[in-house]
């Protein structure tokens, strides 16, 4: 009784929740490469530090870095990765787990990443195994231009298909709100063909604005931050203590100002439902924290029977895809069967060797007269030629 | 029939414990760090964490000191024996001597990966494997999964299997290996490692692994290796050894990590060598660096060991020293020391609580500071021969300094499909022999590459007589790749994997040279986007010059229009007396019209139209 008096308000309250995300995700990808550029990596790793301390596992965090700064010959501090020249925090500290690295950071992998186009093969670690109910971080830093951020300096990736592989995940019910940031030059231009709904974008810079480093370490002897990532980060970790922090997103947008970061960060609220007003009101916690909203399930008979219903329709499909399978394997046999019987000769798959051979002269009279009868064979053509000729 | 019921309870608990205690025995966890201080004021640490589990248990998914994420791994990918390297540096045999553990757990510089898989044919090997390397890439946050066929190789000789394999046929199972050698070590590649440890490095000896000093060591080695083991009489076990082995430069690791660039000390500070005849007050001839051999494990490691892992066994001591026995060495308190009967090594034996830690007082004596390294069988080294983008030659250096016993091993490269070698280049020689030596090269075993799809496996079994010096060498040719292969960085060369050498007899000893950087030539990268350019270009110039020809009318110069400075002063005065015409025409109809708008609107279209035809003319 008293039990049930209490689950009651859980289940008033369930109710309105609906509408939340049950679980937390951030994409972090740094896609720059070589030394001079350590301050993207810098940027990425204080990223998922802010988001590791604020409670998503590494199992849900996806971190893609192309270049190792951390064991780099030319890292005088080796094993660390600061992003600033205080340097007070390690950045790559003791546990850190990165998901995809050096040459597995392309273009490709990340829209395979996002839009879950892998092979069966592809470990879940390496995999974003998210669903209609969560939240993803999407954070891109490196060197960009209008409408495009390089990876790698050897490709690019366009706003178009950025914004294509967003459209994909939200047909698939991969997320259910994202926000996007981008650290690079002109990146406000990335986010421009965004054309999925429940995206909140911010960029660092207008089009034709170059995003900004913050300073430099003279021991560690180039930039560390860039300026956006640096406020943002002062911000999380001055507002942001822990994940009851109330502070909403559009306090964070707030707090950037062009003296601060030398360049007009952008935000883009209109794919939002509920336009600006409600996309400010998000908790910064909902994309950097890892809040657990449980959803209980109602219980009701009609959902179960609609359930129901579902599953037997599903059963049923996957029961006359077999059946077809099935026919289309009796076809073939039936095919091969008939093939044999016509005696046609079935190509045999070619036996490729996969191990060494030994170098062996067994046969080396063999083959010296073999070439010695080829060699012979030649001269005796060219003189029945040339003799030929002399007759004629 | 309560009776009956707890006898049966009593039964079933005794066969409980008897099954528990069983599992015990057969599952068993010990581990071990051994320190060896070498010469030049390096510190080799080799720490050893080794399990044992039953092979039925581990069948049963019964995985109790057996990492369970590796062992799914194995167990899906039909493993029955493998072996994981990540190595990073040089190991310098010439000052440090025999490799620890006979070279049997280290790898070439980046990752190294053997494994022996059932599979019934060829192409199921191939998907096992591929199955395998991806699922320890995500374990290991390394790029494994670029173990592709042109980076697999299956050896013939080079490797046996070190477990019991009882029911292991040629036909079913395969031994494949790959080899990454560009592939960073990092402290993301430590983290998986530690957590496969059962005290997941939070007591004993793990405590002391920590990137920052792992990775700035000259030479580190981390290996795992899963092997049967069927001991005679009794259940067959499944081991795993974890191992990290790395040799520490004693004065770099004492640098305070917030502080570790070398920086000159102020000038009171500076030891001064007083014998120099110029030595005064405001003159200092720096003396030498000592080789400094004194340091605690806090300062080596940056941290104190934080008791054992109350699960390893008891019976071995978690850490050894290998120091002659004159040395003092003094530890903290609740510490036993055990010198050893070889008189240049003692154990300690720690409580589970205690932290740990050891000083090394600077020797008193010092002809006893290190115990002098054991000579190894082989010294190898390997280099790039020849000049130029298009071809090149590879030369092996291999030194036998025992004085009466001949080494025989087998020499194996895994060489990438763009270096295409030329067999019949291969020769073998004696150092002062000019002529090639056919009697050094035993037997060869060749699968030559594939562009594209795979890579060159060389084999060579050969010798080298006592005391002398062998070089093998071998030519190859650089292919030039398409655009799109190369990498972001490749500038920089491609990695060549280390060479693996097997040595047979006298005793089973391994050891690798290092990997070679291979610079192919690399187009512009730009070319693309300058054609691009220019034909663009070259197309707007064509079609603008052709549009033009098209559409104007080409007239002499002295039929057209006035140019120069007296037809530009005569369109000024013609704009000025249009611009003087039209105020005068817009203050009258200001003046004058109050009907509204519409006439003033013609009238501007009318002066706009006046002004065209103006222009125009």
């Amino acid at each position: 009784m008293k039990l049930s008096s209490l689950l009651l308000p859980a289940f008033l309250l369930a109710g309105p929740s609906l509408a939340e995300h049950t679980s937390n995700w951030a994409v972090l990808v740094c896609t720059s490469r070589f030394w001079f550029n350590y301050r993207h990596l810098a940027n990425v790793l204080s990223i998922y530090r802010t988001v590791k301390r604020l409670g998503i596992p590494d199992s849900q965090i996806i971190l893609m870095l192309p270049d190792d700064m951390a064991c780099n010959p030319r890292n005088a501090f080796p094993g660390t990765v600061y992003s600033n020249a205080d340097r007070a925090v390690d950045l790559y500290g003791d546990n850190i787990e990165v998901d995809y690295r050096g040459y597995e950071v392309t273009v490709e992998n990340f829209i395979r990443l996002l839009t879950d186009r892998v092979g069966e093969e592809m470990p879940r670690s390496k995999r974003l195994l998210t669903d209609d109910r969560s939240n993803i971080l999407v954070y891109m830093t490196g060197h960009g231009g209008n409408e495009f951020l390089k990876f790698q300096d050897a490709e690019e990736i366009g706003a178009w298909d950025l914004a294509d592989a967003f459209e994909q995940m939200w047909e698939k019910r991969r997320y259910h709100e994202i926000l996007f940031m981008i650290d690079t030059c002109q990146a406000n231009t990335m986010y421009s063909k965004l054309y999925s709904p429940n995206i909140i974008a911010t960029g660092s810079s207008e089009l034709d604005q170059s995003s900004y480093s913050h300073h430099a370490d003279n021991d560690i002897g180039v930039a560390v931050i860039d300026r956006y990532t640096y406020y943002n980060l002062e911000f999380l970790e001055s507002e942001v203590k822990d994940t009851s922090s109330k502070k909403t997103v559009g306090d964070l947008f707030d707090s950037y100002t062009y003296e601060k970061i030398h360049s007009h960060a952008g935000v883009r609220y209109d794919l939002f439902k509920g336009g600006a007003e409600e996309a400010r009101r998000r908790l910064v916690t909902d994309f950097f924290g890892n809040v657990q909203n449980v959803e209980v399930d109602s219980g009701k008979g009609e959902t179960n029977a609609s359930f129901e219903e579902e599953m037997v329709r599903l059963s049923r499909t996957i029961a006359e895809l077999h059946t077809r399978a099935e026919e289309q394997e009796a076809a073939k046999r039936n095919a091969t069967a008939s093939a044999a019987k016509t005696g046609k000769k079935q190509q045999q798959p070619r036996k490729i060797p996969r191990v060494a051979k030994p170098l062996t002269d067994d046969n080396w009279w063999t083959k010296k007269i073999v070439g010695a009868t080829a060699l012979a064979g030649c001269a005796a053509l060219w003189g029945l030629g040339s003799y030929l000729e002399g007759v004629v | 029939m309560r009776q009956l019921f707890s006898f049966a309870l009593l039964s079933f608990v005794s066969f409980s414990s008897l099954l528990s205690s069983a599992s015990a025995a057969a599952a068993d966890y010990h581990e071990q760090l051994v320190l060896r201080p070498l010469p030049l004021s390096a510190l080799l640490a080799s720490f050893n964490f080794r399990s044992n589990t039953s092979l039925s248990e581990f069948e049963a998914h019964n995985f109790r000191f057996f990492p369970r994420s590796l062992g799914q791994i194995l167990q899906h990918a039909g493993t029955q024996e493998l072996h994981l390297r990540f190595s990073l540096g040089r190991w310098d045999s010439e000052s440090w001597g025999a490799r620890p553990w006979g070279g049997a757990r280290e790898g070439g510089t980046g990752v190294e990966l053997w494994a022996w898989l059932q599979a019934a044919t060829d192409e199921e090997a191939d998907h096992k494997w591929l199955t395998l390397t991806n699922a320890l890439s995500g374990l290991f946050c390394a790029s494994l999964n670029f173990i592709d066929g042109t980076r697999t190789t299956r050896p013939v000789m080079s490797f046996q299997p070190e477990g019991d394999h009882l029911n292991m046929t040629a036909a079913d199972t395969h031994l494949l290996y790959g080899v990454l050698p560009h592939e960073v070590v990092c402290t993301e590649n430590l983290t998986p490692f530690l957590k496969l440890l059962p005290c997941k490095g939070k007591a004993g000896i793990a405590t002391l692994l920590d990137g920052h000093k792992l990775f700035d060591a000259s030479w580190q080695s981390m290996a795992i290796d899963v092997k049967p083991i069927c001991p005679a009489g009794a259940e067959c076990v499944l081991q795993i050894e974890l191992t990290i082995d790395m040799v520490l430069d004693i004065d770099r690791s004492k640098r305070p990590r917030g502080n570790p660039i070398p920086r000159p000390p102020p000038g009171h500070e500076l030891p001064c060598n007083t014998s120099k005849p110029y030595h005064a007050p405001d003159t200092c001839f720096p003396t030498d660096h000592q080789a400094n051999q004194d340091w605690t494990l806090s300062q080596i490691f940056g941290r104190t060991m934080k008791g054992t892992c109350p699960l390893t066994d008891p019976a071995v001591p978690p850490v050894c020293l290998h120091v002659p026995d004159s040395r003092s060495v003094f530890h903290s308190d609740g510490v036993l020391e055990k010198k050893n009967l070889d008189r240049v090594s003692r154990c300690f034996e720690i409580q589970p609580d205690v932290d740990f830690e050891i000083v090394l007082p600077a020797p008193e004596d010092e002809s006893a500071v290190v115990v002098k390294p054991e000579t190894p069988l082989l010294y190898a080294e390997r280099s790039f021969t020849g000049h130029g983008q298009e071809r090149g030659g590879v030369q092996t250096i291999l030194h036998n300094p025992s004085p009466d016993t001949e080494v025989e091993f087998v020499y194996m490269e895994s060489l990438p499909w763009f270096m295409r070698i030329y067999l019949h280049t291969m020769s073998a020689r004696i150092q002062g022999q000019t002529a090639k030596d056919d009697s050094l090269i035993k037997e060869v075993y060749y699968r030559p590459a594939v562009d594209r799809a795979r890579g060159t496996q060389l084999e060579v079994r050969m010798r080298v007589p006592p005391a002398s010096t062998v070089f093998l060498i071998y030519d190859f040719e650089k292919s030039i790749l398409r655009y799109t292969e190369y990498p972001p960085d490749a500038n920089r060369g491609f990695d060549v994997a280390a060479a693996v050498i097997t040595i047979l007899s006298p005793a089973a000893y391994n050891l690798r040279t290092t990997s070679l950087l291979c610079s192919l030539p690399t187009p512009d990268f730009s070319m693309p986007y300058n054609v691009i350019i220019f034909t663009s270009t070259a197309i707007a110039l064509a079609f603008g010059g052709m549009f033009n020809i098209l559409v104007r009318r080409f007239v002499a110069a002295d039929e057209g229009p006035e140019v120069g400075l007296a037809a530009l002063k005569k369109r000024i005065q013609e704009r000025v007396g249009l611009l003087v015409e039209k105020l005068k025409k817009g203050k009258t109809g200001n003046a004058s019209d109050e009907s509204g708008t519409k006439p003033d609107k013609l009238e501007t279209v009318d002066t706009a139209q006046s002004i065209e035809g103006a222009l125009k003319e």
